[in-house]
């Protein structure tokens, strides 16, 4: 059984209150909200009532919470992109200025 | 002619809103790049139904009416039918929400 992702991608802000109701029905409150429903028509219906305001996946399972979470943290921790030996060019012919 | 106090048309008419009459290239590229999301969404949905063998009314209505990006006239994807404008085009910019609806057909003979 496969899932629709569906993410709000723009706010519905001045849109007819059917659409706006769409959108709740949905469970897209705030712009940036990720639902999943199931691949049926009547979820078909409400993502083509709102196309224009949503981006939509089709995934083998929907995500919990938490993993939601997790794909949006940052990675712990950090990386060095370059030396700071290896920063200073012109240190071999003495031009480095203070 | 210069300083704080000098003769403009917003300050001495009050109200002036200035809407240029055609887009600039940046919001063609937008408008394109929403009527790609729009028709990825269409396509999406389509796929994930077909998988079931189902198809929704909806759906078969807009693939039957509406081109998709790549099909549109660059006429009809930044203007619009006006019936008052002059040449029955208006740019589509003055289509209220016109970020967030679909106006891609024009009515018969136009």
């Amino acid at each position: 059984m496969s899932y629709f992702r569906i993410t709000l991608h723009r706010s519905a802000i001045g849109l007819p209150k059917r659409t706006r109701a769409v959108l709740a029905a949905l469970g897209l409150h705030r712009r940036g909200k990720v639902v999943f429903h199931p691949v049926e028509a009547q979820f078909g219906g409400m993502i083509m009532k709102v196309k224009e305001l949503v981006t939509v996946e089709e995934v083998d399972r929907p995500l919990t919470k938490r993993e939601l979470q997790d794909s949006r943290r940052p990675e712990k921790g950090f990386w060095v992109e370059t030396a700071a030996r290896a920063g200073f060019k012109g240190e071999e012919e003495g031009e480095v200025r203070l | 002619m210069f300083g704080p106090f000098r003769i403009t048309n917003s300050l001495s008419g009050g109200l002036l809103w200035k809407i240029p009459w055609r887009l600039s290239p940046t919001q063609k590229f937008r408008q394109r790049k929403r009527l790609r999301a729009v028709d990825q969404v269409i396509a999406t949905v389509t796929n994930a139904l077909a998988k079931k063998g189902e198809t929704l009314k909806s759906l078969e209505r807009w693939k039957s009416e509406m081109p998709t990006e790549a099909e549109m006239l660059p006429r009809d994807k930044y203007t619009m039918f006006d019936r008052k404008a002059k040449r029955y085009r208006k740019g589509i910019h003055k289509l209220p929400k016109w970020t967030r609806v679909s106006q891609r057909i024009n009515p018969p003979g136009f």
